[in-house]
């Protein structure tokens, strides 16, 4: 050591982290979304590539600007803007026009997600939002789905979905397999319930998501449609179709989960997914528009601060018995208040009368 | 069987157990703060110029919640002044004494008869005159832990778990010395009166387990109990619910709900105190990290840590940190020329590859660290309600539950700095207390002057 003081970094504990960080659990969704991402290049070819590319590149581009404008650190490298970009094509159709994917990525990344504060901060799914957005400005073009790689002879240039067809009451010729597999007309990235389930059980064998959300989510779908079925399909089946159909895998593992615009309580996870299942399901059956898997998350999301506000764990050391009697103490002593005031009340009553 | 808890995390274990205890030479001076444990600081016994022997009771206080100091070499002593005390920062009384090299031991303590080591209070008296305290960390006197805890404690838990990375000192002390520690952990039993201990031991330490099985411990009263790994295992209430199902209430200690934990380094050290009449004046501790050679030293309490660098080499990287205890739980050092403490297992050097730290951490909502708080605390809004001083909000999430374990920033993936916002937040809450009480006691004053 020489002549100059060594100067050490002194911190509070603890002193070590895990590996796995923000940018390591984007990572693992981008890696979980690949499987889908296949399929969808297999049933839309190019078209699809150039989509995902100019999404992720809108996405990217749009959070670098906005945090270079505000004179903020980048926040580029932590990979969510990548994420929002491969998540919101993917719920759009292979035919969208590139200029729509722009306007989108803009919406999503700069007023949804930037302007609240960015990663953590915002209270919409962004990539949700910026699909409901096209949605509702550009409904033809984003409701016209071309014919997928896998039934090349159909003799149309674009066709219904098979959840449109399932509500219309129309006559399809999809299987169950079909629907599974992702043999069909759709959005690109949620055509093939399989490879979602793939990349969910990724995401759970990592410990990014947990099973709370996606199962409630699911599990609530699945009950309800069984229980209230639907014409030209045996009830299982028609559950079945309802679960593999639309954007539902899509929504319940990838959406739904995003971690800031959802609960953070484990209880309230299971009422979050509850809740979206319930308004996937009234949406679909009621709904003007078959789909109702993003707008039954975007309107979970609204809820999500005031779920884990009424959800507080309940910490160790305090059991049932302990609520029990802090309740009754809690009723005891705003009892006794309640009486002391009537106590005061007729006391000052009295008062009065003596006055008089 | 040992039940389940919520929560917990798996760090990297780090740990070194197959590396013997080593010996070092001795420092050429020792630094002794008179206040190791907690409870009453102890008062200097010797003055200046006085020779002490090794073992020799050098500091002492009456209180009942107070345990005494020993010299840990043999010398003489050239000051008593107030030093920096290694962890706390606080400048302490401490007792300096130059190292004569000889280590003359002190004959004041004679082993107990065979009779005396049947006898719970004989016992009791000697663990206290050994200066016998919590070697897990918190240094609370044990003999005042065994005596506060008669007739309230019907569960003993001796405490194996080792579950901080890096450190090995327990498991070394299984190994090397079984019988010695069982002896120990009778002797615990004894004081407190009761008829079994559970010696609870994390999995990972299967060879000592299995050791210590086969020289049968129900000769001792003693059941080993193999626990899953997971950290934090070795915490009190983790402990204690893991053996017993009971769950310690918020703010309340182990004997609340009749039980009391001991650590295997303080068994080991009562079976020394005892058997040998040689009171606490060393303790093994793990060296690790990628800035210096792993071992397993054992060290006089007051030895400098620069001179336990040295001996094992210095550093071999450039070091960032320098960590006293556990990497969980233990406290950035800041001055290399202070002398060690009973409560301090690990010396960890620490180079920029241990570093994860970011410039900017950012919470995502993950939830992460509420699904590994041990205390089912929500660690996400305590944060965000302590760095807005919502006093209110931070005592409805419980921020004076947490028990630091360190868990929840060990996990965030953000890399906040949840844990020591937690302790800042602790203390802030204690200073409001404090100072409305005052206001309070003011008032009533005022009124009373009035009066």
């Amino acid at each position: 050591m020489n002549e100059e003081k060594m100067l050490y970094h002194v911190s509070g504990a603890p002193f070590v982290r895990s590996k796995i960080d923000t940018q390591r659990i984007m990572l693992d969704v981008l890696i979980a979304l690949l499987p889908a991402f296949c399929v969808s290049v297999w049933q839309f070819g190019v078209q699809a590539i150039i989509r995902v590319v100019v999404s992720v590149a809108s996405c990217v581009f749009f959070e670098w600007a906005y945090r270079k404008l505000m004179k903020k650190d980048s926040t580029i490298h932590d990979l969510s803007a990548c994420v929002t970009g491969v998540l919101m094509v993917f719920c759009m159709p292979s035919s969208v026009p590139l200029w729509m994917i722009v306007w989108a990525a803009l919406f999503a990344i700069v007023l949804v997600k930037q302007l609240f504060g960015g990663i953590g901060k915002n209270f919409l799914n962004p990539a949700l939002a910026g699909r409901a957005l096209m949605l509702a400005g550009f409904p033809a073009l984003m409701t016209t789905y071309v014919v997928p790689t896998s039934m090349a002879g159909v003799d149309a240039a674009t066709m219904a979905t098979p959840l449109g067809s399932l509500y219309d009451g129309a006559a399809t010729s999809y299987s169950l397999m079909d629907l599974f597999i992702g043999r069909v007309p759709g959005c690109m990235g949620e055509i093939s319930a399989l490879a979602l389930l793939i990349g969910g059980a990724y995401l759970l064998y990592r410990g990014v998501i947990t099973w709370r959300i996606p199962g409630t989510f699911i599990g609530t779908v699945a009950i309800l449609t069984l229980l209230f079925g639907g014409e030209g399909y045996g009830h299982v089946e028609w559950m079945l179709r309802n679960l593999c159909s639309g954007g539902l895998m899509l929504g319940a593992i990838f959406m739904a989960t995003d971690y800031c615009t959802s609960p953070v309580t484990p209880k309230g996870q299971l009422i979050f997914g509850v809740g979206c299942g319930v308004l996937t399901v009234l949406i679909r059956y009621f709904g003007g528009y078959p789909e109702g898997v993003s707008y039954a998350i975007l309107l979970m999301n609204l809820l999500t601060w005031a779920i884990d506000k009424a959800t507080p764990q309940q910490q160790f050391g305090i059991s049932k018995a302990d609520m029990k009697v802090a309740d009754a103490e809690k009723k005891a002593t705003k009892a006794a208040i309640k009486a002391e005031k009537l106590q005061k009340e007729v006391e000052r009553l009295h008062a009065e009368e003596g006055k008089r | 069987m040992p039940f389940k808890y919520y929560g917990g995390v798996h760090p990297d274990e780090m740990k070194q157990p197959t590396l013997a205890t080593s010996y070092i030479k001795q420092p050429p001076q020792v630094v002794i703060p008179l206040q190791m444990h907690i409870g009453a600081p102890c008062q200097p016994l010797v003055k200046v110029g006085d020779h002490v022997t090794m073992g020799q009771k050098i500091g002492d206080n009456p209180a009942a919640l107070c345990a005494p100091i020993h010299a840990t070499v043999s010398g003489t002593v050239t000051a008593i002044e107030p030093r920096r005390h290694c962890v706390t920062g606080d400048v302490v009384p401490s007792i300096v004494i130059d190292n004569d090299g000889l280590d003359t031991p002190c004959t004041d303590l004679a082993p107990l008869t065979p009779e005396q080591l049947k006898d719970p209070d004989a016992i009791l008296t000697r663990i206290r005159e050994g200066g016998v305290v919590g070697m897990g960390g918190a240094m609370f006197p044990t003999h005042f832990k065994i005596q506060s805890g008669r007739g309230k404690v019907d569960t003993l838990i001796i405490n194996g778990a080792e579950c901080e990375p890096y450190l090995n000192g327990d498991h070394r002390t299984m190994l090397e010395h079984p019988e010695e520690l069982l002896k120990g952990i009778e002797l615990v039993r004894i004081a407190q009166g009761v008829d079994t201990a559970y010696y609870g031991i994390e999995e990972n330490k299967q060879d000592a387990i299995d050791l210590l099985n086969s020289l049968n411990p129900a000769q001792y009263g003693v059941v080993i109990v193999p626990e899953k790994v997971k950290y934090p295992q070795g915490a009190e209430k983790m402990q204690v619910k893991a053996n017993t199902n009971r769950e310690v209430k918020p703010g309340g200690i182990p004997s609340g709900v009749g039980c009391n934990v001991v650590s295997t380094f303080t068994c080991w050290s009562v079976y020394r105190a005892c058997y040998e009449g040689r009171p606490l004046i060393e303790r093994v501790l793990s060296v690790g990290g990628s800035a210096i050679k792993p071992a397993n030293v054992m060290v006089r309490f007051g030895t400098p840590i620069q001179h336990v660098i040295d001996e094992l080499g210095g550093f071999t990287k450039p070091i960032d940190r320098v960590v006293l205890g556990g990497p969980m739980m233990g406290f950035a050092s800041f001055d290399q020329s202070c002398g060690l403490i009973k409560g301090i297992s690990g010396l960890l050097c620490f180079s920029e590859e241990e570093n994860r730290d970011v410039e900017h951490p950012t919470c995502i909502r993950c939830g992460k660290c509420i699904q590994v708080c041990p205390m089912k605390l929500q660690p996400i809004h305590m944060y965000m309600y302590t760095l807005k001083k919502d006093y209110d909000n931070m005592n409805k999430f419980h921020v004076t539950d947490c028990f630091e374990c360190g868990s929840c920033t060990y996990n965030c993936p953000g890399r906040l700095p949840l844990t020591p916002t937690f302790k800042m937040g602790k203390s802030m809450l204690k200073a409001r207390d404090a100072e409305m009480r005052a206001k309070a006691e003011a008032e009533a004053a005022k009124k009373e002057a009035a009066k």
